[in-house]
C-alpha cells in the first residue's frame, strides 16, 4: 500500500491519540479516592451529602486560601459537609513542607489537629517566610495543647514520615501533581477557585 | 543547526504537551487559573485543547512534517506563551511555577520567558529558511 502524505498524517495522529489514552489508561487505574477511618483529620458527619478529600501541602498560599473557604462552609453547613485532609507535600518548593507535615501528623495523633490547623492556615504568610519555623510549629503546637515531650518524641519517629509519603504516593497514584487537590464526592478538582466554583454550582444545595 | 533546532523546539512541545495530557486535564486547568487571564469557560477550553495541540505540533516538528505549517503554529504558541506569562510578570502574580511542564520540570516565569523568546526567535528564523530545515523530514521525502 502506497502512503501519501495525507494517509501518513492520520495514522501519526492516531497513533499519538492512541498512546495517549493507553497511557492515561495504565496511570489511572485506581479505583479513586475514599475517605478512610482517619478521625483525627476528619471533620463532619459521616452522614454529609458532600464529601471532601484534600490532598495538602500547609506551605502553599492557594491552601491557606482554600482552607479558609472551607472552614466557612464547614461552618454554615455542618450536618452537608464532611472534610478529610491528606498529606501532599511539595518539598522541591517549599522548605518547611515535610517539617510542617510531620508536626501535622504528630499533633494528629493526640488529637488536636484541627486547632494546629487553623493556626497554620491563619499564619502561613509569616511563618513560610522564615529560614526555621520550628519554634513557631512548636508554640502553635503547645496552643493546640499538646503534650510537647510526646510531640518531640513523635517527631523523631520514622513512622510518621512514613504516613505522609504514603499519603503522597496515594496522591500521585490518583494524578494529584500540585495542591490543593480536592476529591469532591470523588470528583477531581484543583485550586481555591476551582473549589469555590464546585461548591457553589455543583452543589446547590449547601451554598444555597 | 537548523534541523537540531527543529527537533529541539519539537521535542520540548511534546513532551511539554504529553506531560499534561497523561495526568488529569484539572491540573492544567489550575496552572491556567493562576495566570488570571481568562473566563473560566476559556480556562476549561484551554486546558482541554492545548495540550493536544502542543503535542501535535511537536511530533510533526520532530518527524518534519508539513513543516510551515507546523512552525507557524509553533510560533503561534510561543507568542502566546509569551504574553500570558508576559502579563502575569507585569501584573506581579504571586507565581511560583510557570506549571509550563507539570511535574517534570519546575521553571520561575521569568525563566520560562527567556526560554520561549529564544524558541520563538529560532522558530522565526527556521520559518525564514525553510530549505535549511528540511534534513531528516518526511516532508523530503514526500518532495523527492
Amino acid at each position: 500500500m502506497a502512503l501519501n502524505k495525507q494517509k501518513i498524517t492520520g495514522l501519526i495522529v492516531g497513533f499519538a491519540i492512541g498512546t495517549v489514552v493507553v497511557v492515561k489508561l495504565i496511570l489511572t487505574n485506581s479505583p479513586g479516592v475514599v475517605m478512610d477511618s482517619l478521625v483525627a483529620r476528619t471533620q463532619g458527619p459521616a452522614s454529609a451529602k458532600v464529601n471532601i478529600v484534600e490532598f495538602i501541602d500547609f506551605e502553599c498560599p492557594a491552601c491557606a486560601r482554600g482552607a479558609i473557604e472551607l472552614k466557612e462552609y464547614l461552618a454554615r453547613y455542618p450536618q452537608d459537609l464532611r472534610v478529610q485532609i491528606k498529606y501532599f507535600p511539595l518539598m522541591q518548593m517549599h522548605r518547611h513542607a515535610l517539617q510542617v507535615a510531620s508536626y501535622s501528623e504528630c499533633v494528629s495523633r493526640q488529637g488536636k489537629f484541627w486547632t494546629f490547623f487553623d493556626s497554620l492556615m491563619l499564619q502561613q504568610g509569616q511563618w513560610s517566610q522564615l529560614v526555621s519555623a520550628q519554634g513557631v510549629f512548636d508554640q502553635m503546637a503547645q496552643q493546640a495543647g499538646v503534650n510537647m515531650a510526646k510531640l518531640k518524641s513523635c517527631l523523631s519517629s520514622d513512622d510518621v514520615s512514613s504516613t505522609i509519603m504514603s499519603e503522597k504516593a496515594l496522591g500521585q497514584s490518583l494524578g494529584v501533581r500540585s495542591t490543593p487537590t480536592y476529591f469532591i464526592n470523588k470528583k477531581m478538582v484543583v485550586g481555591s477557585k476551582s473549589l469555590a466554583d464546585e461548591l457553589t454550582h455543583d452543589f446547590p444545595s449547601v451554598s444555597q | 543547526m537548523a534541523v537540531c533546532l527543529r527537533l529541539f523546539i519539537g521535542l520540548v512541545l511534546l513532551v511539554s504537551g504529553f506531560e499534561k495530557l497523561i495526568s488529569p486535564y484539572q491540573n492544567f486547568l489550575y496552572v491556567i487559573q493562576a495566570y488570571q487571564m481568562f473566563p473560566s469557560w476559556m480556562e476549561t477550553a484551554a486546558a482541554l485543547l492545548v495540550p493536544w495541540v502542543e503535542l501535535m505540533v511537536g511530533i510533526f516538528l520532530v518527524l518534519g512534517l508539513w513543516l510551515k505549517r507546523s512552525l507557524k503554529g509553533a510560533v503561534i504558541l510561543l507568542a502566546c506563551f509569551i504574553i500570558i506569562v508576559g502579563q502575569a510578570l507585569l501584573r506581579h502574580l504571586p507565581l511560583e511555577d510557570c506549571g509550563c511542564f507539570g511535574e517534570a520540570i519546575h521553571i520561575p516565569p521569568q525563566g520560562i520567558m527567556v526560554f520561549d523568546s529564544l524558541m520563538l526567535l529560532s522558530a522565526f528564523w527556521l520559518l525564514r529558511y525553510p530549505s535549511k530545515v528540511k534534513g531528516l523530514s518526511l516532508d523530503k521525502y514526500f518532495n523527492s
